[in-house]
């Protein structure tokens, strides 16, 4: 029988506990959050599951709805209890932790010339 | 309520039973679920295709496929159980 080299214990630095992501997503069970997805459809509902790779149960979930140059509206459509692929996740954010402010890109009308 | 679900057991229940499937894009599916594998690749029984409408942003064209089908993980994002596909006033027939 082989012996196989044993994996080297030189795993880098940072190593955490095999469990663990990065992201405490067990702050926000139950909690509504905002999730958004890679192509573009962003969707807002309470966290009642997630497993370490990122995919998620969202209830009562919303979607919101996008326009003709794709982009997001306040329109919603309810999809209710739902699964998200964690493989499609860019963002998840507490939707409390969530403010909208003036664009700050668009400058105001005297500021040119 | 602090038992949390998780996702891939939220699918496996929804075996045997109708389910919405939002792809990456705009398009969606909706089917009976059969089965899957640890890439989410489905197996939808009876499925419809609702491909975006390029004429009209929120509208799809619905294609019914009255078949089996193998649909790639690769592309889904969002799985509902139980759901019933975008609602019909925004369907038109292929």
């Amino acid at each position: 029988m082989s012996k196989l080299a044993a994996p080297a214990a030189a795993k880098a630095s940072s190593t955490l506990p095999k469990k663990e992501s990065i992201l405490e997503l067990s702050k926000l069970q139950d909690q509504l959050v905002r999730v958004k997805c890679i192509g573009g459809r962003e969707l807002l509902g309470i966290l009642r599951g997630y497993d370490e790779l990122v995919n998620l149960v969202l209830d009562e979930c919303d979607e919101f709805l996008r326009d003709e140059s794709h982009q997001v509206t306040d329109q919603k459509r309810r999809l209710g209890l739902v699964v998200i692929r964690g493989t499609q996740v860019s963002v998840v954010a507490p939707n409390d932790g969530v403010e909208e402010i003036a664009n700050p890109f668009v400058a105001a009308a005297e500021d040119d010339e | 309520m602090t038992t949390r679900l998780l996702p891939l057991e939220l699918i496996d229940k929804a075996i045997g039973s109708q389910i919405w499937i939002l792809m990456r894009g705009s398009k969606e599916i909706v089917g009976t679920l059969r089965g899957f594998d640890d890439y989410v690749n489905l197996v939808l029984d009876e499925a419809i295709e609702y491909s975006p409408d390029p004429h009209n942003v929120n509208k799809y064209i619905k294609t019914e496929l009255h078949t089996e089908i193998l649909l790639n993980g690769n592309q889904i994002a969002v799985l509902v159980p139980g759901g019933a596909g975008p609602s019909p006033e925004n369907v038109s027939a292929a």
